[in-house]
């Protein structure tokens, strides 16, 4: 109930949105989700009251980003930071979605929300106003690559909102990063809808500093012939949930993930998946890397549906993890639920150490210990990195930033 | 010939030595000494201990050294690491290369050099320079370019492993190189190219230890001498037409000869 309280005497929201309004009235039957469902038993209690600890913050926090500029033709948008855009090109569009679209939109996805699968979501849409949020309707070809920020401030909490439409035929690059400051927390929640024959390579690079928190949720529907790419890479929070729930609304649509989440010294993260195939002729291929070291604790929890009319799926889910210190926990739980009797479908989840043979292959050849465990954890990186749609030099800034660890 | 090798001081002694893993001894009193310019074969049935020897000269962290020493260049190495016991000259080439998802083949090279070329006070050479020096190194074993930007060993052909292992060798330039059955599942062609490698890489002032089954590699390198070993023992040592005799006779020859003794 604190929460709920929190939101209500927050001065800086006397004017609720109707979008406000609704989750709000939602939260107050579940002001916190269920701790014992299967959906958030293994979270971090502790830390997730340390989440919702801090005084709620509406006002743009100064934004620091190490991420270079480096191309022109990248279009840069921070969410929060008077976020305004119109782009009207001979090939493409981006367009503001305008209030009433993004209030219809969104109100449609709250009607399909379950109360506690989606509770980051409501507890976003119930901090957010407007100002936070980013809406965008995309059409046409050779479309610039698009960068989306969102960021928090220290000791508060923050949150933000994007919805992006990709129209027919559309296809683009879009790198989202989600930045945590010390002590703060980040609420950020996602929508994306597909049109038919749409692509969108979609990167997600999160990363907090000391004692930083993140919700981040990510909601994505697939109409046919659309094809969905994603990249992930969570790390230093100490409390991280990414929540990724696609739903290929008529089948015949394709998606990839490759998401990769480090855990350091207490933290916990973790990546809950749910992909729902509600049409024929589904495709899935989905890999899921944790890297977990000291007492960190690590999960993933993956679930793939697939209802009778999702004849002809084909869908993989493999979650790897890598031990690095005897006290860290991993959790892991690839799942498929499957109604449907003509389907290819796969699992699989594995735990390991790192490879011996490997590394004394390359201590063979005078490369120490210490390089030769950089060299192999930056090779299991590097499948999920080099999937991540960003330029040269941000990979040697993720590359720096990955050698801090 | 043999004198004359002699006249200088062993690149390798391994005196009496025995060693386990996990409690279960491999080595059972193992004597062996390579002198600069001296190419050695160690012959032997499988799980003779022939591949034991050489990664524990190489440093692997599985073994337990029980008794005995292993002196490289006059000084023990009982208890350097595998990258010390490298960088210092000592190669060994696996039988089953390692592959290495995610790392580059280049990249992998250039950082195995430059510790080699640190160790012996040489400048490291930046990427252009190692670039050179590989492109020079690829004629040895006739290897293309382009399996220079590839994973280490990924999607290499038993063949081509077997090559990249004696260029790694050819831009190392060890003191001694230990190669455990590298004429393993060569054809004709790449065996000759193998081989020409190794030769052309060998010198007067450095050691080679053949581990093969085969006589067919030391029909191309003619060694100095060869050893049989048995049961974690060399049982018999010989010029290189020991080499021939055993394959003409097979194993259960030695069998006898244990017998004897």
């Amino acid at each position: 109930m604190k929460i709920i309280e929190k939101i209500k005497t927050n001065k800086s929201i006397d004017n609720q949105t109707e979008i406000q309004k609704i989750c709000l009235d939602k939260l107050q039957s579940t002001p916190l989700p269920n701790l014992k469902s299967e959906q958030w038993r293994l979270s971090n209690k502790s830390k997730l009251s340390d989440f919702l600890d801090y005084s709620v913050n509406e006002k743009d926090p100064k934004f620091d980003t190490p991420f270079p500029k480096t191309s022109q033709s990248t279009i840069r948008l921070v969410i929060g930071e008077n976020c305004q855009i119109n782009l009207i090109k001979e090939n493409f569009a981006i367009k503001q979605l305008s209030e009433d679209q993004l209030v219809k939109y969104i109100k449609e996805q709250i009607s399909c929300f379950d109360q506690n699968e989606n509770w980051s979501d409501l507890l976003n849409l119930s901090l957010n106003c407007a100002k936070n949020t980013l809406g965008l309707k995309i059409s046409g070809s050779e479309i610039p690559p698009i960068e989306i920020f969102s960021h928090a401030s220290s000791n508060t909490l923050n949150a933000k909102t994007l919805v992006i439409c990709l129209e027919k035929d559309c296809d683009i690059d879009l790198l989202q990063v989600n930045l945590g400051k010390d002590n703060s927390s980040l609420s950020q929640s996602t929508f994306f809808f597909l049109e038919e024959n749409s692509s969108l390579n979609h990167g997600v690079v999160s990363y907090g500093e000391n004692k930083s928190n993140l919700l981040n949720s990510l909601n994505v529907i697939q109409q046919k012939n659309s094809e969905y790419n994603l990249g992930s890479l969570h790390y230093k929070f100490s409390y991280a949930r990414f929540e990724i729930r696609i739903k290929q609304s008529e089948g015949n649509a394709k998606t990839n993930i490759k998401g990769m989440q480090i855990s350091k010294k207490d933290e916990q993260i973790s990546t809950y998946t749910k992909i729902d195939f509600n049409g024929p002729n589904g495709f899935l291929d989905q890999i899921n890397k944790s890297l977990a070291d000291d007492k960190s604790h690590a999960i993933f929890e993956g679930s793939i549906i697939v209802p009778k009319i999702a004849q002809k799926t084909n869908a993989s889910q493999l979650s790897r993890n890598l031990l690095l210190s005897n006290l860290t926990q991993i959790d892991t739980k690839p799942q498929l639920e499957i109604i449907a009797d003509d389907v290819k479908c796969k699992h699989g989840a594995t735990i390991s150490q790192l490879n011996e043979e490997e590394l004394f292959y390359m201590r063979t050849r005078g490369i120490t210990l210490t390089e030769a465990s950089k060299l192999q954890l930056s090779s299991y990186f590097q499948e999920i990195i080099s999937f991540i749609p960003v330029s040269k030099d941000r990979w040697d800034l993720l590359d720096i930033l990955l050698n801090e660890n | 010939m043999q004198s004359k090798m002699k006249e200088s001081d062993p690149i390798l002694e391994v005196e009496n030595l025995y060693a386990s893993t996990d409690n279960l001894p491999i080595l059972k009193g193992v004597s062996l000494t390579v002198y600069p310019g001296e190419i050695h074969a160690i012959m032997g049935r499988n799980g003779c201990g022939k591949s034991t020897l050489s990664k524990i000269i190489a440093g692997h962290p599985s073994y337990n050294i029980t008794n005995g020493d292993i002196k490289f260049l006059g000084e023990n190495i009982n208890s350097l690491e595998p990258e010390e016991r490298a960088q210092s000259g000592i190669f060994l080439g696996f039988q089953y290369p390692i592959e290495i998802p995610g790392v580059s083949n280049l990249e992998f090279l250039r950082v195995s050099t430059n510790a080699r070329r640190k160790f012996l006070n040489k400048e490291e050479l930046d990427t252009f320079d190692f670039e050179e020096l590989v492109k020079e190194k690829l004629e040895i074993v006739k290897m293309d370019h382009a399996f220079l930007s590839r994973s280490v060993n990924q999607g290499f052909s038993g063949g081509e492993k077997k090559r990249n292992e004696i260029l790694q060798m050819a831009l190392l330039e060890p003191k001694i190189a230990i190669l455990d059955e590298t004429d393993s599942g060569l054809d004709i062609d790449a065996l000759r190219i193998v081989a020409s490698g190794i030769k052309k890489i060998s010198n007067a002032q450095t050691g080679i230890i053949l581990i093969t089954h085969y006589q067919r590699l030391l029909d191309e390198i003619e060694p100095h001498y060869v050893h049989v070993m048995s049961d974690g023992q060399i049982i018999k040592t010989g010029e290189s037409d020991l080499a021939l005799e055993l394959e003409k006779k097979g194993y259960e020859w030695t069998d006898n000869f244990i017998k004897e003794n």
